[in-house]
């Protein structure tokens, strides 16, 4: 073994970035066989992955129901027929009707529309904490911001945003393989059926009264016909909401961690706010929220001269693809004013993070109030701890004072 | 027929997203790299290729007037 493959080992979880040099290092295109696939961790390699939908498939369900037993398939029925459905995963031509459907309301200039309501939430948040000269990030922001935004911008209701946002959580238990939860799986099928039947008297409301938010786009996508069956509507109406909470929230903590632990970035950020643009293309890469996503070989690929046999799966980890020095130059260092800064935190290719342009718009806002507002904030004594899954770069809390 | 247009493709931001290949398919094909190409600036209705602009998630596509230079996309 030429490094253990314990992708979840509690040094591997705090600090992913030093395993995944050596790997990218000695063998970047790694058998791991704890969890049975192809780690791809050198930049180019997972550039051309994502360029290559043909061959590599992100029908994550196709491979799920294949493991399943016919009781668990039928027990798991929900979960499988929209999850199925989740543009995340699926391939084209499903995959490319819907994201056409759904990609004008995420485009740069649709959602630079939102960001003055964007500053606006950010202030509102930051109201509540100013005085009390410390906050714990995740719970009193970060957690927040994403939630409010997505929710005004579907026509989800103030009052269920906080209702929604749990059954959000429960929904994606499955997708944040973690060492320490058995029932996931079950616990994601109930807070999806929850989700679905909170959405399901929702659309009925906007085909009677349309108004301008998100799910009214797309039940007329739906009214069209051939556009978007009711399924479809459904499941992309809880892939919209579920993407746009937690990846939000921790790009804002492991970014605001990323900016104190590197007080000379924080300061350049303080006195040139007009560099916030960079400084998050910067944050994204340096410590983005998404560590790695999954494709399966649809045929044999040849991937630096190691042959993906047709079925087994791949993570391309994207945290490793980010900190490449053959990419880089000193990938290692926060250099917030890094230009060009080609990273693949988003992803590439047709699986493009569709909410991209909105996160951005919500990150900008957030570091700028917060240089401006806390100039002096400062972490607090506190052990860092992180969720131990495969997926997400996600601390637990971030106590910071000023 | 319209003016002509100036259609450039950035390609530090190119992610290959082919939302403008879909969009606008006479004037935007994929290279063998996987990045956006403009085939021909002329192939479709001036509204269709700004659309195929704003559609970018990367904001990698820059259209001008190719007579006065005017920057169309993005304003």
């Amino acid at each position: 073994m030429i490094v253990q493959d314990d992708l979840l080992a509690p040094e591997v979880v705090r600090d992913p970035y030093t395993y995944f040099a050596r790997l990218r290092e000695v063998d970047p295109v790694h058998w791991n066989e704890r969890w049975g696939g192809w780690l791809i961790t050198r930049y180019d390699d997972v550039v051309r992955a994502f360029r290559d939908p043909e061959r590599l498939s992100s029908d994550r369900m196709a491979h799920f129901v294949r493991e399943l037993s016919s009781y668990d398939r039928e027990r798991l029925s929900i979960l499988i027929r929209y999850f199925s459905r989740w543009l995340v995963f699926t391939d084209p031509p499903y995959h490319t009707r819907v994201r056409m459907l759904v990609n004008k309301a995420f485009t740069p200039t649709s959602v630079e529309r939102l960001r003055p309501r964007v500053r606006q939430i950010v202030n509102g948040l930051l109201d509540r904490v100013e005085s009390k000269g410390r906050m714990a990030f995740i719970r009193e922001f970060a957690f927040h911001l994403p939630v409010i935004v997505i929710s005004e911008y579907m026509g989800v209701p103030p009052e269920d945003r906080e209702q929604v946002k749990e059954w959000s959580d429960e929904t994606s238990r499955i997708f944040f393989i973690r060492a320490d939860d058995p029932e996931r799986r079950e616990r994601s099928q109930a807070g999806l059926i929850k989700l679905l039947e909170y959405f399901e008297p929702l659309i009925h409301d906007r085909k009677r009264n349309p108004r301008d938010d998100l799910i009214s786009a797309l039940v007329q996508a739906e009214e069209r016909g051939d556009l978007l069956s009711h399924d479809e509507l459904l499941a992309t109406c809880t892939v919209l909401l579920f993407a746009g909470h937690e990846t939000t929230t921790n790009l804002l903590a492991n970014g605001l961690l990323a900016l104190l632990q590197h007080r000379d970035q924080w300061e350049l950020l303080r006195q040139n706010p007009a560099l916030v643009r960079s400084a998050v293309e910067e944050l994204l890469r340096y410590d983005g929220p998404v560590k790695a996503t999954f494709r399966w070989a649809k045929v044999d690929v040849e991937v630096e001269g190691k042959t993906i046999r047709a079925g087994d799966r791949m993570l391309l980890v994207l945290a490793s693809a980010n900190r490449d020095p053959a990419k880089f130059t000193n990938p290692d260092d926060l250099d917030i004013m890094r230009n060009p800064n080609p990273h693949v935190a988003f992803g590439h290719g047709i699986h493009i993070c569709l909410g991209a342009p909105l996160a951005r718009v919500e990150a900008q806002e957030a570091f700028a109030a917060l240089a401006e507002r806390l100039p002096n904030v400062q972490l607090s004594d506190q052990e860092l701890r992180y969720h131990p899954t495969l997926v997400s770069r996600a601390l637990e809390e971030l106590y910071v004072e000023w | 027929m319209g003016r002509r247009l100036r259609i450039r493709i950035d390609y530090d931001r190119c992610v290959g997203s082919s939302i403008c290949v879909l969009t606008a398919p006479k004037v935007f094909a994929l290279n063998a790299e996987g990045q956006s190409s403009v085939l021909d600036p002329e192939g479709e209705p001036e509204e269709r290729i700004l659309e195929a602009a704003e559609g970018c998630p990367m904001m990698a596509i820059v259209v001008e007037d190719a007579h006065t230079g005017e920057r169309l996309f993005p304003r």
